[in-house]
């Protein structure tokens, strides 16, 4: 992407708003995006100077100035330009559509349009032409064109951004007070604040910077900042200032390629072409050792008929001209398609990921997108996941599934077994028509707790009444009735939207009120205070005061920190509601406790006085307020709520088949570890076969240690490790551990907190801890940070030397997935961070099965063979050379025409190899989910390696023996059928070239698997009969050729001969039939797993054979289930901070008269309707 | 950077098999039955072929006489290059103890020469260095090291029919050409006569005529045209090569082909081999459809087939000891 114009660093930027004259001088970056590279006139020079930047290229120039020197030459030019320019083009042609969709994209961008203030009034201007500085306009769901400052919103409210088109996830942003008041366009363009604010950078959720205004300084941070890319929602319209244009926005900063990731097989084939260019002078040393020997012992006495050229001076530097010569003859084992080709290959696997039908999400309406075409065959080598949980595994939305009031468990009724029923299974939801305000697609199966909420029991209405009060939600109403939730975490919204349905709905908040409709009648409460929710506290608690005067605190928060906090009048409430907490926990649902606790009058008043210190304090304010809030959240035990996190469609079978096919799964959460361990339940990562799981929960170094050390004790579960092994941990290399430690058999499985974690990463420890956790069959990290993420996929990525997949879907990720080999994105509910720096994504966790068992699978195998078939054919076609070069006195004479030299390699054998890696299939794609172990050739590295490497090339060397020395054999003594010479030298290139042609094709056909390749093997050969036939049929005016052809009538004077095709067909059978016989013995002796399947596939079909399925495995057991809030705070702040807490304007419309402007009105009406109402709420008619 | 905001409908990807993969597939089954039989069946076919191809070759009836060292003398005379312009003949009798009976059409005979090949193209004359100009500057007319070191001896066959008068064995020189090459790929120069046409030429250093005389009794044999100079221009691939030099005649005595008696070839010796420890050898020979006599692919072809069919009788033992098993894992 575009870099920054100012060169020198930017220590911190300085912007004064409506004066373009002094932002001027800083040369910030204008608004102008390029993302393209070139434009018509750059084009050539600037591409082919990258191009030729690449070694290879750079090579095949060199060979080609070689070429010119005709002392060295030893081909003609075109052999080489040809293929070069071939090349070239494809790759310019790649380039220039790149960059093309590139310009097309910036020019819709650049001329977006956007109201600029200029010269006090609002005109409209392209993207493009926004300076740092101007003051714009946004209105609702428009995009933010660049960074800004909101200067001024819509009557203060808070303005709410989305991340593109995501309707959820949306950031609450606010304008700078001072220059809210600012009012209208005439005082804004006179308004000349200046902002001073960080240099630009790529941290998405930091921003700092201070406006300088009328002398004063008010200080800026994230929270008034718009970003690029996003648009605005919930507000009609903002002004803002201009402080990062163009490619200084964070989106811009953020959307570069940070890495540039390699597959293993291309370093191997950087190795293996190095090795080839190795040999390649090895073999141009032994020629040019031959050449002088020969010129020394022949030549001298030869020269009457062959003079040395007048350079040559000795037979010494004779074979110093040859060694060039042979250097360029033998070039082509070192092929220059070779790279084009790989890109090729994997650019049509790309396309294949694109469109596959099978990974096309219908609901969200995505495709699978490979946006990396260079890392396809890593996918089939992958073998450790590390996936992160929600949004990824889970579907991030959040269903309020049981709950628990006063010792009483609503919500599995029909569970018998234990087991959560399947949906068709299910009776019908349960009826909320009573309710006119009931989101319908809320269903719950309970009656029982819809019956107890009608009759009224106090509990029960107390326990949606606290869920109706206590949270941070945001309503909108579009048209009466019609609610709309804006909720921090889904968590939240799930439990609103449940006390909604229940009669208990939450309809609008003021800074002060809360209006909620309890059975119909409309409630509003007081709110005093919001305790807001964060990590440390792990709970959120409201304070308000009823219509009746009487002052509550409602209080929810995780189990394990409320319960302790509880009276201890409530003991026996205490263990019921325990026992029903560990049920839900057990199913695997994110649970909650809610609690109450009336507060007098006084108590409320000294309370709110110290609060009110505390929040003024200047030194550790948090903690302070902290300790206050601590004091006031002793509660009574109300009940508690089950969420389920739902897992996504298809989650346990991926994983269940992901495990089978030997790829270790590993979840990191940054959820809690009871919450983790569930999931790892639910979606069968987990199971109870196990034969343990164990837990490192350890807070120091030495705590982990130990549990680390227990936990391999246990696994290797024999006397000596323990005193072997562990306590000398630099002495026990990792060698000797991981033999020991792969030998262990049952499954095991390992859970670590992030502060173990911490620990466990560090350096002395971390490679006992890699080899405990590679030992078990499933890890799940819990409570960790990105960082720690992406420090985890390093460990792995360092220490096993396997291919690592990341899998996740929020800006969390993002670090674990540009780290990991392969990083695959979640399009989903938090956004396309993640996406961005993706290398494949799709919508669904359980596409991934398909990618890596079918798509990974077959593009490893294709590329595999691909190379393979490419080195033997090209070791077959030029080692003949080099045996030929024994017969002509090491003169550097090539073997075959210069035109089929020209065109072996990229019209002849191209085709069909390139076809093969583009579409070979072993396998029919379901037997590759049926049998996952046929992923584990890829895991092992097992097709293409150094050593299938070697047998390609002795492959290719014995076929080119065979080439050379079966046509000299038959050509040295016999003659044509008329008597003339057989052993000409164009009839022995034409023989020994079709033969060649003829055997790389048959080698090709005998692993072929489709159509499309069979098509092009035969066209092929089709083709290289077919073009001395075009040079024949092209011949003009008397008889001679058009096209210049150094020997007209070769071919088919050659192909006329039986003796020659009785050669080609020699040779043919001698190359192929001892690879039949490997491949059949193979077969027979030590078949593939593939072989096998193939096989067995053939046997079926004629006994139509039943599939293997996938058990489910049922899961008991009970674990501690936690309290996952999201993990930023709520609104609180905002909601209580008063003045900038209003509803969207369409709420306010429809409530304004009623609640918001005269609450204390609406207050008085509610004490006098609400005296009978605590008793038979539910037959008020609705409404009061 | 390619995100249109079409409907999301039009993201759906096509049902095609080809973009589905779904393409139906051919794969090469290396079933027992088929790798058995087609084994055994091409070792039946290498072995037929060996067999057949042995006999025609052995059916060939040839004689080769390797003349550098018997004319001694003139070998001698020929390696002092000075001498280019002394002629020198050298006569070899031998026996011919049994009818060459020709079967087919022709009766051949043949030139062996030892020589190095070197790449050179007489259409292309970038390529004729060193041999494109003479020292004074005047272009080399046929160019190159090829045309330069044409073969140049004259054969001569004569048959003793009474031991008396030795009778001049009728040759044939057309036909020892491809077609193409002489209608095709040679072309003189046009123009009034072809002296006139090379003129401005020189010949080439080891020719002892200009390229427009090569042979005194034909005209229409002269220039690039000339069959001698065609032969030669066919570069061989190997160092040690054989081309055809004259076919015979069939009339008179010789209708059956070359009668049993006292021959006599006639050489005017003017190669010199002896320089580079080259050997020059005369062949006469008779023909088959394979051509001349090689023995090598037929002996090749014997033992691929032979090779082929103790292959599939192994691979067949495999197969057999192996076909329960293989049945028990399928079933499992």
């Amino acid at each position: 992407t575009a870099a920054p114009s100012h060169s020198v660093a930017e220590e911190e930027r300085r912007a004064r708003a409506n004066d373009r004259e002094y932002n001027e001088k800083f040369q910030y970056a204008s608004n102008c995006i390029k993302t393209s590279k070139y434009n018509i006139l750059t084009f050539l020079p600037v591409n082919l100077f990258e191009q030729f930047q690449e070694v290879a290229n750079t090579y095949f120039l060199f060979l080609l100035i070689l070429q010119l020197i005709p002392q060295v030459s030893s081909l003609s030019w075109f052999t080489t330009i040809v293929p070069l320019v071939l090349v070239l083009a494809i790759t310019a042609v790649k380039d220039a559509t790149d960059d093309y969709f590139r310009h097309k994209s910036d020019n819709q961008v650049n001329n977006r349009q956007s109201q600029v203030l200029i010269n006090g009034s609002l005109q409209q201007e392209q993207w493009m032409n926004v300076c740092v500085g101007d003051i714009i306009k946004l209105e609702n769901n428009q995009f933010v064109a660049v960074r800004e400052v909101a200067l001024q919103g819509n009557k203060s409210l808070p303005l709410f951004l989305a991340d593109r088109n995501e309707e959820t996830n949306m950031k609450v942003r606010q304008a700078i007070p001072v220059t809210s008041e600012l009012g209208d366009i005439s005082r804004l363009a006179k308004f000349d604040g200046e902002v001073v604010c960080e240099p630009p950078n790529n941290k998405l959720d930091r921003f700092s910077g201070t406006l300088y205004w009328k002398e004063s300084k008010f200080p800026l941070s994230n929270q008034n900042t718009l970003l690029r890319g996003c648009v605005l929602r919930n507000t009609e319209w903002c002004f803002g200032l201009v402080v990062f244009a163009g490619p200084d926005t964070k989106l811009m900063q953020n959307s570069g390629r940070t890495k540039f990731k390699r597959t293993s097989i291309d370093r191997l084939m950087n190795t293996l072409v190095l090795w080839i260019f190795g040999f390649l002078v090895c073999m141009g040393v032994i020629l040019a050792i031959g050449n002088a020997i020969w010129e020394h012992e022949v030549g001298t006495r030869f020269q009457a008929y062959l003079p040395w050229d007048e350079a040559v001076d000795s037979a010494f530097f004779s074979g110093f001209l040859s060694f060039w010569s042979y250097i360029i003859i033998l070039n082509t084992v070192v092929p220059i398609s070779l790279y084009v080709s790989v890109e090729v290959i994997r650019l049509g696997h790309s396309y294949f990921i694109n469109w596959d039908k099978k990974m096309f999400c219908v609901k969200r309406r995505t495709p699978a997108e490979a946006r990396t075409t260079t890392l396809n065959e890593e996918l089939g080598q992958v073998e450790y996941v590390f996936s992160d949980k929600t949004g990824t595994l889970t579907q991030n939305i959040m269903v309020f599934n049981k709950c628990s009031i006063s010792g009483r468990s609503y919500g599995d009724v029909f569970d018998v077994l234990g087991h959560k029923a399947e949906l068709g299974e299910r009776p019908e939801p349960v009826d909320f028509s009573f309710n006119p305000l009931a989101d319908k697609k809320f269903l719950f199966w309970d009656p029982t707790l819809l019956e107890a909420v009608k009759m009224g029991d106090p509990h029960t209405h107390e326990f949606f009444r606290l869920l109706s009060l206590c949270h941070t939600v945001m309503s909108e109403e579009k048209n009466e009735g019609e609610l709309y939730y804006k909720a921090q975490s889904p968590d939240e919204g799930a439990l609103v939207t449940a006390a909604r349905n229940f009669g208990f709905v939450f309809r609008s908040r003021t800074p002060k009120t809360i209006t909620v409709y309890e059975m119909g009648i409309a409630v509003t409460y007081q709110l005093l205070a919001i305790l807001d929710f964060n990590n440390i506290r792990k709970r959120m608690s409201v304070i308000v005061r009823n219509p009746e005067g009487r002052i509550r605190l409602y209080c929810k928060g995780a189990d394990t920190i409320l319960l302790d906090r509880l009276h201890p009048s409530t003991q026996e409430l205490l263990s019921t509601t325990t026992d029903h907490l560990n049920e839900y926990a057990g199913e695997g649902l994110r649970t909650l406790v809610l609690a109450y606790k009336d507060l007098d009058e006084e108590y409320y008043g000294e309370w709110a006085q110290r609060r009110l210190q505390a929040s003024l304090a200047q030194d550790s304010r948090e903690d302070r307020l902290a300790s206050v809030y601590e004091e006031v959240e002793s509660d009574m035990l109300l009940g508690a709520t089950a969420i389920e996190d739902k897992l996504q469609q298809g989650v346990p079978e991926t994983i269940a088949l992901l495990t089978l096919a030997n790829i270790k799964i590993w979840v990191l959460t940054g959820d809690k570890q009871e919450t983790a361990v569930n999931i790892g339940y639910s979606c069968k990562m987990l199971t109870d076969d196990m034969t343990e799981v164990f837990v490192v929960t350890g807070h120091t170094v030495l705590e982990v240690r130990e549990e680390l050390r227990k936990a391999r004790e246990k696994m290797m579960d024999s006397p000596y490790a323990v005193g072997n092994g562990l306590p000398c941990p630099e002495k026990c290399s990792s060698a000797k551990l991981t033999s020991v430690l792969e030998a262990v058999a049952g499954e095991y499985a390992l859970v670590i907190n992030g502060h173990s974690l911490a620990h466990a990463l560090e350096a002395d420890m971390e490679l006992e801890f890699l080899e405990t956790a590679c030992a078990c069959k499933a890890v799940i990290c819990c409570r960790v940070t990105p960082l720690q993420k992406a420090q985890v996929v390093e460990l792995v990525k360092k220490h096993k030397k396997a291919v690592t997949l990341a899998i996740g879907d929020g800006a969390n990720d993002v670090s674990m997935i540009k780290t990991a080999h392969i990083g695959v994105g979640i399009s989903g509910q938090e956004g396309i961070q993640a996406v961005l720096a993706s290398d494949y994504s799709f919508s669904q966790f359980k596409f991934l099965q398909r990618l890596l068992l079918v798509h990974g699978r077959w593009s490893y195998l294709r590329m595999c063979k691909f190379l393979c078939y490419f080195f033997y054919k090209n070791f077959a076609f030029t080692m003949v050379h080099f045996w030929f070069g024994f017969f002509c006195g090491f003169s550097a004479q090539t073997v075959y025409d210069q035109y089929f030299i020209t065109l072996y390699n990229i019209v002849y054998t191209s085709l069909p190899v390139l076809a093969m890696g583009v579409f070979d299939q072993d396998v029919p794609e379901q037997r590759s989910m049926e049998y996952p172990k046929l992923y584990e050739p890829g895991q092992l590295n097992l097709l293409f390696n150094k050593r299938e490497f070697f047998i390609c090339i002795a492959q290719g060397i014995y076929t080119s023996v065979l080439m050379f020395f079966i046509p000299y054999g038959v050509f040295a003594e016999a003659t044509r059928d008329d008597g003339t010479q057989l052993a000409d030298y164009q009839s022995f290139a034409v023989t020994v070239a079709t033969s060649l042609v003829i055997v790389v094709s048959v080698q090709v056909a005998l692993s072929a698997s489709d159509t499309i390749n069979h098509f092009f093997i035969w066209g092929s050969l089709a083709v290289y009969f077919a073009s001395p036939l075009t040079w024949e049929l092209s011949r003009g005016e008397q008889g001679r050729p058009r096209l210049p052809l150094a020997s007209p009538g070769n071919a088919q004077n050659t192909l006329a001969q039986p003796t020659v095709w009785l050669t080609i067909t020699l040779t043919t059978v001698v190359c192929i039939m001892p690879v039949v016989a490997f491949r059949f013995l193979k077969l027979s002796l030590k078949p593939d797993l593939s072989d096998t399947v193939r096989y067995s596939q053939l046997v079926r079909k004629k006994q139509k054979a039943q599939h293997r399925c996938l058990r489910r495995v049922g899961r008991t057991g009970s674990r501690r289930s936690g309290y996952a809030f999201s993990h930023q705070e709520g609104f609180g702040e905002l909601i209580m901070s008063g003045k900038n807490m209003r509803l969207s304007s369409l709420a306010l419309a429809g409530f304004a008269t009623r609640s918001s402007s005269s609450w204390i009105e609406s207050l008085r009406r509610k004490k006098s309707d609400s005296a009978s109402s605590p008793g038979g709420g539910a037959d008020k008619p609705l409404r009061g | 950077m390619k995100r249109t905001s079409e409907d999301g409908q039009s993201k759906l990807p096509d049902n095609t098999a080809l973009k589905q993969q779904q393409l139906p597939a051919y794969r090469l089954q290396l079933s027992a039955t088929g790798v058995l039989s087609c084994f055994f069946a091409t070792g039946v076919f290498c072995l037929g072929m060996g067999i057949i191809l042995i006999l025609s070759a052995k059916s060939i009836k040839e004689i080769e006489i390797k003349y550098t060292k018997i004319c001694g003398n003139c070998a001698k005379l020929r390696e002092d290059a000075t001498n280019f312009d002394k002629e020198c003949t050298c006569s070899i009798p031998f026996y011919l103890s049994e009818t060459m009976q020709v079967k087919g059409e022709r009766e051949e005979i043949q030139a062996y020469t030892f020589l190095f090949t070197v790449s050179s193209c007489i259409q292309d004359v970038g390529n004729c260095a060193p041999f494109s100009k003479s020292h004074d500057g005047t272009p080399i007319a046929p160019c190159g090291a090829i045309a330069n070191s044409i073969f140049n001896d004259t054969i001569i066959l004569s048959y003793k029919l009474n031991s008396s008068i030795p009778i001049k064995v009728p040759m044939l020189r057309s036909g020892i050409t491809w077609w193409t090459d002489k209608y095709v790929k040679f072309q003189n120069p046009s123009s009034i006569n072809l002296s006139s046409a090379f003129a401005g030429t020189t010949k080439p250093p080891c020719w002892a005529k200009p390229v427009y005389e090569l042979d005194g009794e034909d005209p229409g044999n002269n220039g690039f045209l000339n069959d001698d100079f065609i032969v030669w221009m066919r570069t061989a691939a190997f160092p040690t090569f054989k081309k055809l030099y004259r076919r015979l005649n069939r009339i008179q005595y010789f209708i059956e082909g070359l009668p049993a008696g006292n021959y006599s070839f006639n050489i005017t010796y003017n190669f010199p081999v002896t320089r580079f420890k080259g050997e020059k050898s005369v062949v006469l020979s008779t023909l088959t459809w394979s051509g001349g006599s090689s023995l090598f692919l037929g002996l090749v072809y014997t033992v691929t087939g032979a090779v082929t069919w103790l292959a599939s009788f192994s691979m067949m033992a495999v197969h057999l000891t192996l076909k329960d098993r293989k049945v028990l894992f399928i079933q499992q």
